[in-house]
């Protein structure tokens, strides 16, 4: 298993390389100059000398780096060879700078890290806690009225935008009932400390949180109920009903067993989907997480912090798919995943 | 079935519980008018800000240090900084602080420099209590004119005007040639004095000379860290030793300092109206306590609204949130439907709301290209104007909110107050005979094959280019976009080249203006019938800035393609200073947003040959020129050779006639900014150069706790 492991660290290291490299040079390849939007700052502090003003962008393009070729950058950004005789980069602990907030890229991503892992560890775990139930119920009930009613349900739930759901959802709990505030993250000038703080912030996730579950309920509740509905059709669960087992040993110990292979990999997906932000959810109720983060620098040309940002989901991606192998084998001992 | 009701039971529950916390917070809002219960008698004095603007929590110096500067963090800014030497009024008008001010003066020294002396009154305070003296106002200036600075990201030339920043801006802390110590044009006369001395010729004569006097105190701890003293021996003010005190590496330390005060909210004291009693970096929360030693702005005017919130709305729920009572300032609400929704909540509130209004200082344009192509001929410009109906335009895109104007100004600059009766500007109202006169009177009277146009069967216009119109790329100019697969391009017919009288026009993508331009210009009847033809194409703003500023790295090709951009301006106070905009010196071309050289600069320049210029009032160089005074020439006189108000006036209406009869751009509208607020609070006033925390100073709560 270690073997195993240490093998697929190595396949990691250099997807992530390769990925690195491609995702660089798509950044580089963008008609944008970073160096000449900075200086065009100071336009006005140059009014009466262009000249300094020339000699400031070439200074600028100098200190970004911007006038080496773009392969020695991206090696500089790794961190394997000095940008203006200084070694830098993701292999020093640098991991870029974010021009628009004026600060390390990673300090940019803290505070909407911490955000987004707040909401989406709620999110994840009510969704999972309503929908591999119902899902396994409809699986059970397969055929009846209620079924049938969770499936429509949930087909129209699927099926709707998440930011029309939003819409709908803001327009009736905030607007027309005032259940819940329209956006934002706290009470504007509230001084709450403690629980109350707490009690705050939940209060104005709520709203976000009920679309995001919301949201998430139909794909998931057919996914399992799927799932178990070819699971309870197996050879395996007629032999356990024929044993006598009890309805539920037969459904939860053996069919639900046998259905969570398929499953696993959607929960751990979830579960690794915590860091990234939804962009839609975040800009509509105006949370300061990931998703958010993400469209700015995106909008903004902020074109390090973007970089940072999908390195990290490529790394988390790529150590998720081995989770998951490593899940698959605890999961169904007939999967061995130590070769 | 049992089961299904239990889960029902389980959803409400939750639902329940949260909806427990909503009601609690709902009862919450201090001014009582929201949620579902009564109005409370009392209103906690309080009012909070809502801004679409991200909060970044640069509220010491936004923008100072060269990153951009968010229009929220410089309300904040605004609101925690106080006592300038200078402030600018309801008007946008920089005027004397007499509450900080004791006494000025601006005299010239036997150098012809402008020497600005300030002393400050006694017994101003920061918010800590400690006093605020001379060496507080010029500690900044010195500071961010050295190279430390320039290391925490700063431009290092905050005292360029001044006489001796060269020499202290060289200066890294060891004797050089070149290089002291002593910032000798800014001097700490005694505690409460100091002097500021512009550079003549480069700063000074200069119109608005006076504002290189607008300086705000700041502690010196947040500037200058431990250890650092400003002193003034007889030649000039500097900061000791310790300032350019260096690391192992040669780095200097007080870099690191300055680069970390910048988000320091809470070490240092303020001197503003206000201080940051607490920011929530995560939600983008700044809250502001009113500031007990502080006396007074310019007018002598104090705060009473004890605690101001700033926080971060949505722009597509703004107006819920203000309605639901999350905030109680919703600014600078513009565009036909919303502000048509903005006003809907007012009048149904019963009296809850309330709104004031103001005309932009600014107004969204068509931009020209003016040095190639047929956009290079005023003739085309005009048609342009002419055949497309901004009152129309206005209307539509504002609906009713907005105005039109014909030239580069707002009317709410004193300025136009002053010459609005005596101006005479070309009116562009729409008119298809106008347009097509243009172009007659312009020149573009040939069809592609050189003959006379002829109406009805010719489509385009065609202008015979003279030898020196016939650059590279006049002679190369064709048209893009052909979407209907037709191109046009200058032709030779003979030995002459014939220009088409097409548009190639660029605009923003995701942008009203750009769609509803292009359902005025491109393909309609009155564009066809004064025989143009303009051709769209979008794309995002870089890609316009690359074409406008010629950036390759923009995406900008080499070649310019594109006439026609469609874009807005606006300004923050009435300091109007186009100098240099129009300069025929092509070291000067990045500050010319369109490449106008006005033919009568040519004939009658600013600057003669050997780079000399005469002085002259307004009517004698009127006469020198033969009543042809170019753009580069007014705009310059304005500001450097106008000594009063009243010349300024004159200078000014001059330059406003000549652009309004050259039309570098097309003003499209100019439209009307609402302000929506809570009507608790009373005495709420803005304008475009004032904006709510400005107005907040003012006001008081009604009811207040």
């Amino acid at each position: 298993m270690g073997k195993y492991i240490l093998k697929r660290l190595g396949y990691v290291l250099v997807v992530f390389l390769i990925l690195s490299l491609l995702m660089y040079l798509v950044y580089a390849m963008i008609p944008y100059d970073r160096a000449r939007a900075e200086v065009e700052k100071f336009k006005e502090v140059y009014k009466n000398d262009p000249v300094g003003f020339e000699n400031k962008y070439q200074e600028m393009r100098k200190d970004m780096g911007l006038d080496k070729n773009v392969f020695v950058r991206y090696l500089g950004w790794i961190g394997v060879v000095p940008i203006n005789g200084e070694y830098q980069g993701l292999l020093w602990g640098d991991f870029g700078y974010s021009y628009e907030k004026d600060m390390p890229a990673q300090k940019v991503l803290v505070e909407p890290m911490k955000n987004t892992i707040f909401i989406n560890i709620f999110a994840t775990v009510l969704a999972l806690g309503i929908t591999i139930p119902l899902g396994i119920f409809c699986a059970v009930k397969r055929g009846s009225k209620r079924d049938t009613l969770v499936q429509v349900g949930t087909i129209i739930g699927y099926s709707i935008p998440t930011f029309v759901t939003a819409i709908l959802f803001i327009w009736l709990f905030a607007i027309v009932l005032r259940w819940f505030p329209v956006s934002g993250m706290k009470t504007a000038g509230a001084e709450f400390t403690g629980t109350r703080a707490l009690l705050d912030e939940l209060y104005h996730m709520a709203l976000p949180l009920i679309v995001m579950t919301f949201c998430s309920l139909g794909g998931m509740t057919r996914y399992v109920r799927a799932s178990m509905t070819e699971a309870l059709s197996m050879d395996c669960i007629r032999t356990a009903r024929a044993k006598g087992l009890r309805e539920k040993v037969v459904v939860y110990s053996h069919a639900f067993r046998n259905a969570l292979i398929p499953i696993i990999t959607l929960v751990i997906g979830w579960f690794l989907g915590i860091f990234s932000g939804s962009i839609m959810i975040e800009n509509i109720f105006g949370l300061n997480g990931m998703g958010r983060v993400y469209i700015e620098s995106l909008n903004a040309k902020d074109f390090e912090v973007v970089l940072l940002l999908q390195m990290f989901y490529v790394i988390i991606g790529l150590l998720g798919n081995l989770i998951i192998d490593i899940a698959y084998g605890i999961a169904d001992p007939r999967v061995r995943v130590n070769k | 079935m049992k089961k299904t009701l239990a889960l029902l039971l389980a959803v409400l529950m939750i639902v329940g519980v949260f909806a427990g916390c909503g009601d609690k917070k709902v009862d919450k809002p201090a001014d009582g008018t929201t949620g579902n219960n009564p109005p409370a008698v009392k209103n906690e004095n309080k009012v909070i800000v809502g801004s679409t603007t991200d909060l970044a929590g640069d509220f010491r110096w936004p923008g100072f240090g060269g990153s951009s500067a968010g229009a929220a963090d410089q309300d904040v800014n605004g609101l925690i900084v106080g006592y300038a030497t200078m402030e600018t009024n309801q008007g946008g008008a920089y005027v004397w602080n007499d509450t900080a001010v004791k006494a000025h003066s601006e005299t010239e020294d036997e150098n012809g420099n402008l020497v600005i002396t300030i002393e400050i009154n006694p017994g101003l305070k920061f918010s800590d209590g400690t006093e605020i003296k001379a060496v507080n106002y010029i500690a900044s200036i010195l500071a961010f004119s050295t190279n430390v600075s320039v290391q925490a990201g700063h431009t290092g030339r905050s005292g360029q005007a001044f006489v001796g920043f060269d020499s202290f801006n060289a200066y890294d802390g060891e004797e050089a040639e070149g290089a002291t110590k002593e910032f000798a044009g800014i001097r700490l006369l005694d505690e409460y004095t100091f002097s500021m001395t512009v550079k003549a010729p480069d700063y000074y004569p200069y119109y608005f000379a006076n504002t290189y006097g607008a300086v705000s105190p700041q502690a010196l701890g947040l500037v200058l860290g431990e250890g650092v003293e400003v002193k003034d021996d007889g030649n000039g003010a500097y900061l000791t030793e310790a300032w350019y005190e260096k690391d192992a590496e040669g780095a200097f330390v007080k870099a690191a300092h300055l680069e970390a005060a910048r988000y320091d909210w809470n070490t240092y004291p303020v001197s503003g109206p206000y201080y940051i009693s607490d920011w929530d970096d995560s939600t983008k929360i700044a809250t502001l306590t009113i500031n007990p030693e502080f006396t007074g702005n310019f007018e002598g005017q104090k705060p009473s609204i004890k605690t101001i919130v700033y926080t971060k709305i949505v722009q597509e729920t703004q107006l819920d949130q203000f309605k639901t009572g999350q905030i109680d300032i919703l600014s600078g609400i513009t565009g036909g439907d919303d502000t048509k929704a903005a006003l809907a909540a007012v009048d149904e509130s019963e009296g809850k709301f309330d709104e004031v209004h103001y005309q932009r200082a600014g107004y969204g344009k068509l931009q020209f290209e003016c040095d190639f192509g047929p956009t290079m001929f005023a003739s085309v410009r005009k048609a342009v104007a002419y055949v497309l109906n901004t009152s129309e335009f206005a209307e539509a895109f504002t609906g009713g909110y907005g105005t039109v104007v014909y030239g580069p100004y707002s009317p709410d600059f004193d300025m136009w107050v002053a010459v609005e009766d005596e101006i005479n500007l070309i009116d562009y109202s729409f008119s298809v005979e106008n347009a097509k006169q243009a172009l007659i009177d312009g020149g573009w009277i040939y069809n592609e094959t050189g003959a006379e146009f002829v109406e009805g069967t010719d489509t385009v216009r065609y202008k015979k280019l003279t030898a020196e119109e016939a650059t590279d790329v006049n002679i190369n100019y064709a048209s893009v976009a052909n979407t209907d697969g037709k191109e046009y391009k200058t032709v030779k017919v003979g030995d002459d080249y014939y220009m088409p009288c097409v548009i190639n026009w660029f605009g923003t993508t995701n942008n009203n203006v750009t769609d509803m331009l292009g359902a005025r210009l491109v393909g309609t009847e009155n564009v066809a019938a004064i025989g143009m033809v303009v051709r769209s194409t979008t794309g995002d703003f870089d890609k316009l800035q690359g074409e406008i500023y010629r950036e390759t790295s923009y995406g900008y090709g080499g070649t310019p393609t594109f006439g026609m951009f469609n874009l807005a301006t606006g300004w923050n106070s009435s300091v109007y200073d186009y100098a240099f905009n129009w300069s025929l010196d092509p070291i000067y071309f990045g500050y010319s947003a369109n490449k106008l050289f006005d033919e009568y600069d040519v004939a009658f320049p600013y600057y003669a040959a050997d780079g000399s210029h005469t002085k002259m009032s307004y009517d004698e160089a009127m006469a020198a020129s033969g009543n042809k005074l170019g753009m580069d020439y007014l705009s310059m006189a304005m500001v450097y050779d106008a000594a009063n108000v009243d010349e300024y006036n004159q200078w000014w209406m001059a330059y406003i006639e000549r652009w309004n009869d050259l039309m570098p751009d097309i003003p499209l509208y100019s439209n009307y900014y609402f302000d929506v607020y809570n009507a608790k609070i009373e005495n709420f006033q803005t304008s475009p150069f004032w904006g709510p925390t400005d107005a907040l100073l003012y006001c008081t709560i009604a009811n207040a706790e």
